[in-house]
């Protein structure tokens, strides 16, 4: 099978929060924006019953419908979305690769949104029950499910504690099994204490799961206690893990730069150690990771996707001038000796506007990344390139006089 | 390396994942299926089955509602 091959401006890889504000910023700038999600739109938050946190909605949201509208947003700037796997990537170059089952992709640049997936115990068996046959992670999937059942979950954290208590509504007994001592939880102190004073819930402090058993299906989970070492066997229907995710960056493991946990490492400005590619999200080495927080990330990546594509364009067509001569001025709009050498570079420039000399007034306020390609960080200067290399850089003295010695024909 | 097309528009779950596993299983590996849905749970539960099973999967939104679910047999 022939694979096509398409071109987009900006490719990013997920579709979460993250990812769908990441293309709404980019779609909105009119950039060719396609989103790969490997499952469904709307990645983690889509799996949370009740978001309450997120500004612009006093009644709460569920993660469901919250996504949907960023979904619909996101398609009314024209974002094209498409349904498949990331198999392989080349970020390298200044066109990007990625790759799919059917369809090879190029892009200027890419946004990694690709969040992570649910930890697991590791404990014996644990493969053989996962999602359908016993082991969940969605609570708001599989609580109907479970209803007059008995369910377990695993973990102490906001999401165990407060998915927990939504199955109470369900399930006859939901069983906590928390590996710190009686009373310890990770969660906030109002779900802990909502929590405890549930009487559907019962807590095994000092837990661990050491293995899974069942015929086909789950139908015990054997505890073990971390003081005592004793197996606990524990009848349950369904057990639900929330200890945490993992990061979806395997395939980025060779070209970009990450934590030990394999977090993607960004700056503020959610770039990684490759020119336009970007990283933003749950994937990103962060401190709080919300929707909200997600939103902000992507907002930031969209708008420097397209600063980076647009200095990417003047950087090919004016800066580098074809391997031709190429004057650069670089000056800050908010610094006033910059500006009063403007007329200066401007008069310079009406003299040589008939000779194969290009030169360029770059202002650095908003954006630095054209000094970045030249390596330059003192501002005022002229740097003069030729055969796209820059030859030499002026920083003091800027004048008619000194700029006509600078050049070179 | 063929490629097959499978019309499941207008079919409700469990359906179309009941006719993609019978016509999948008369497939040679390296044929690729391309299933059209409407119906929003077996655009879940068909990719699903199809990634259980190991196979590649594509989803094409061709239509407001209305999926094409490419699969390729890989084994």
């Amino acid at each position: 099978m022939e694979k096509k091959i398409e071109n987009y401006d900006v490719i990013i890889i997920g579709g979460g929060s993250a990812g769908l504000t990441a293309g709404i910023y980019c779609g909105r700038a009119r950039l060719k924006t396609l989103i790969i999600e490997k499952s469904l739109v709307g990645g983690l938050a889509t799996y949370t019953n009740e978001i309450e946190n997120y500004p612009g909605f006093p009644d709460g949201t569920t993660g469901l419908g919250l996504m949907e509208l960023f979904h619909k947003q996101a398609k009314k700037f024209g974002v094209t979305f498409k349904l498949t796997d990331v198999k392989k990537v080349d970020l390298k170059g200044d066109l990007k690769l990625i790759e799919t089952f059917r369809t090879n992709y190029t892009a200027k640049s890419v946004i990694v949104a690709s969040g992570g997936k649910p930890r697991l115990t590791g404990a014996k068996n644990e493969d053989l029950y996962l999602y359908d046959k016993g082991i969940s992670f969605c609570a708001t999937c599989d609580a109907a499910s479970n209803t007059d059942k008995t369910v377990m979950v695993i973990g102490s954290g906001d999401a165990a504690i407060e998915e927990g208590m939504f199955l109470t509504k369900f399930a006859q007994k939901v069983i906590v099994s928390v590996m710190h001592d009686n009373g310890k939880m990770d969660c906030n102190e109002i779900a802990k204490n909502q929590a405890l004073q549930n009487p559907k819930m019962e807590f095994m402090w000092n837990t661990v799961v050491a293995g899974y058993e069942g015929d086909g299906h789950l139908n015990t989970v054997v505890l073990k206690n971390l003081k005592t070492n004793e197996l606990l066997h524990v009848k349950v229907d369904t057990c639900f893990l929330f200890i945490g995710y993992l990061p979806n960056t395997e395939i980025f493991k060779d070209s970009l730069n990450m934590n030990r946990n394999g977090y993607l490492m960004t700056n503020e400005k959610m770039e990684t150690n490759i020119p336009g590619v970007f990283a933003v999200g749950d994937v990103r080495d962060k401190f709080l990771k919300q929707v909200a927080t997600a939103v902000g990330d992507g907002a930031v990546a969209g708008y420097c996707a397209e600063k980076y594509i647009y200095e990417s364009e003047i950087f090919e067509k004016q800066i580098l001038n074809d391997g031709k001569p190429s004057l650069v001025f670089l000056y800050n709009a908010a610094d006033q000796k910059s500006c009063e050498l403007l007329p200066v570079i401007e008069a310079f420039s009406s003299k040589y506007s008939k000779t194969k000399l290009n030169i360029s007034k770059i202002d650095i306020y908003k954006s630095d990344g054209i000094a970045k390609r030249l390596s330059i960080q003192e501002f005022p200067s002229v740097a003069y390139l030729d055969n796209n290399k820059v030859m030499k850089v002026l920083t003091t003295n800027i004048s008619d006089n000194s700029l006509s010695e600078f050049i070179e024909f | 390396m063929a490629e097959f097309n499978l019309d499941c528009l207008g079919e409700a779950c469990p359906i179309p994942l009941m006719k993609c596993e019978k016509k999948i299983a008369e497939l040679s590996v390296g044929d690729v299926l391309i299933v059209a849905i409407d119906h929003s749970c077996a655009m879940k539960n068909v990719p699903d089955w199809a990634r259980t099973q190991g196979y590649n999967v594509e989803i094409d939104e061709v239509d407001d509602g209305e999926w094409e679910v490419i699969i390729e047999k890989t084994k």
